[in-house]
């Protein structure tokens, strides 16, 4: 019984850590892009990686589904070429949050890179920095509160994820029920004790980032 | 919008014409009302039984809210303003009783139902004993068993098998038995255990067994009055348990209570 109420709490923090993983090389480079480059899809783009934190999560559950279930066009390549399938997996829980942390990560940490007077780099570049040198020992660091931010968001959001987990992984004991799955499976069978330890747990984590994310300076939050 | 008719409507207004928009969608119906609370499995059947209901009792209008019985049980246990619970098992009914939410006299076996494992039409044999020899990756779709009374019945009849914990590894669970039914019907699984009853009107999908022997489960619907509910309730009750209402389940596969 002991380990079985543990898991839930393991699970949720394999899979922000997975999700974490997935979205923090892929959004700070992205971030990176959409604050320095100018390019004709720029717009677009940027709409594009808006569009989660802004869809209903049962919608983001619905279109994970119809892209990567059986049927779905990449999920019915998988499954043909590789059978792999992802719908009901700890792999599914893991895209879902990937795809709902990513927009809050880029989000938060663009604005920081934006702050990084672009004079800073240009010295760099004359000092002889190639460009990924001058990313990493300028930019970046000079824009460490955003990215640090950006990331314990992300982290939140990653393992806060409720409706389209639980549509394209499922909520299944022992394997996919995440804590804020376990949530509301405990609290419609009557555990509230259960609830509440992984309520307090979530809860705490929520205030600890929201500790983190705030001091990490008004500027990487207010723009 | 002019700019004076911006001025003029203050916020106040805009609240107050909202609350009017809100109020309206809750509006109240001026006959007898019955709020039902049921079964996902009763999805089909409850729209025909609940407008013979209404026939049999003019200017009566029934509505319902479906979920897996043992999500409607707890909604019910914190208050939620329901006249009349039919359930897909007697667990769960016979629990708001012990908490006093329902009227134990009340209480009526309304139909009975069958337990079945389903798969694709065309897709390989298989049957409750054989689950644990479908290809390595196949799963098997079951309700819930901790508030899906269908998933209940599948662990304990699973369990007789021999069969539950070895099956672990392939079970996905389902919220209620109608997502278990979606489950097979979309190919994520390779067999859902859900009531025969799942099946009507369902093409894509065909029974590869059936429940069967001493330790086979015996699925019953099972209706009950609210306690502080409308008194219409147990008449809904009764109207399930007569032949007019049994004849309704009847036509939609339930067995005879």
């Amino acid at each position: 019984m002991m380990g079985d109420a543990v898991f839930p709490v393991l699970l949720s923090l394999r899979v922000a850590v997975l999700a974490l993983a997935i979205v923090a090389p892929a959004g700070v480079a992205l971030a990176l892009t959409q604050a320095r480059a100018r390019y004709r899809l720029r717009r677009l783009v940027d709409v594009l990686i808006l569009l989660p934190l802004v869809l209903p999560p049962s919608v983001i559950g619905f279109f994970l589904i119809l892209v990567f279930g059986r049927r779905g066009a990449i999920g019915g390549l998988l499954d043909s070429v590789l059978g792999v399938r992802l719908v009901f997996t700890p792999a599914a829980a893991v895209i879902a949050s990937a795809v709902v942390a990513f927009p809050i990560l880029v989000k938060t940490v663009q604005p920081a890179i934006e702050a990084v007077p672009v004079e800073l780099e240009l010295v760099a570049r004359t000092l002889g920095l190639s460009s990924i040198a001058v990313l990493l020992r300028v930019t970046l660091p000079a824009a460490w509160r955003g990215v640090l931010a950006g990331l314990v968001l992300g982290f939140a959001r990653a393992i806060g994820e409720f409706g389209a987990t639980l549509m394209f992984a499922g909520n299944i004991p022992g394997r996919t029920n995440t804590m804020p799955l376990e949530i509301f499976t405990a609290y419609q069978t009557g555990d509230d004790s259960r609830a509440a330890l992984y309520v307090a747990i979530l809860t705490g984590l929520s205030v600890g980032v929201v500790l983190v994310a705030n001091s990490s300076g008004p500027r990487a939050m207010s723009r | 919008m002019s700019s004076r008719a911006l001025a003029v409507m203050s916020p106040c207004r805009t609240v107050v014409a909202l609350l009017a928009c809100a109020s309206t969608m809750a509006c109240e119906h001026k006959g007898p009302e019955v709020s039902i609370a049921a079964a996902t499995s009763l999805r089909a059947v409850m729209p025909e039984l609940m407008h013979a209901y209404d026939l049999a009792h003019p200017g009566s209008h029934s509505s319902a809210t479906y979920g897996a019985s043992g999500e409607l049980r707890q909604q019910i246990e914190a208050g939620a303003p329901v006249d009349v619970v039919v359930f897909a098992g007697e667990r769960p009914v016979d629990e708001l009783i012990k908490e006093g939410r329902v009227d134990a006299a009340s209480r009526r076996i309304v139909a009975t139902n069958e337990l079945v494992l389903v798969g694709t039409k065309g897709g390989p044999p298989v049957t409750f004993e054989t689950l644990l020899t479908l290809p390595d990756g196949d799963r098997v779709a079951v309700g819930d068993p901790r508030t899906v009374p269908a998933g209940e019945y599948a662990r304990d009849y699973l369990s007789t098998l021999g069969e539950w914990d070895a099956l672990q590894p392939r079970v996905v669970t389902g919220a209620n038995v109608g997502a278990v039914l979606v489950y097979a019907r979309r190919g994520e699984v390779a067999a859902a255990i859900v009531y025969a009853t799942e099946l009507r009107g369902v093409t894509d999908l065909v029974v590869k067994d059936t429940a069967h022997g001493d330790h086979a489960p015996h699925p019953k619907v099972v209706a009950a009055a609210v306690h502080g509910g409308r008194t219409e309730g147990a008449e809904f009750v009764r109207f399930l348990s007569s032949s007019a209402g049994g004849k309704i389940l009847a036509s939609f596969g339930f067995g005879a209570p």
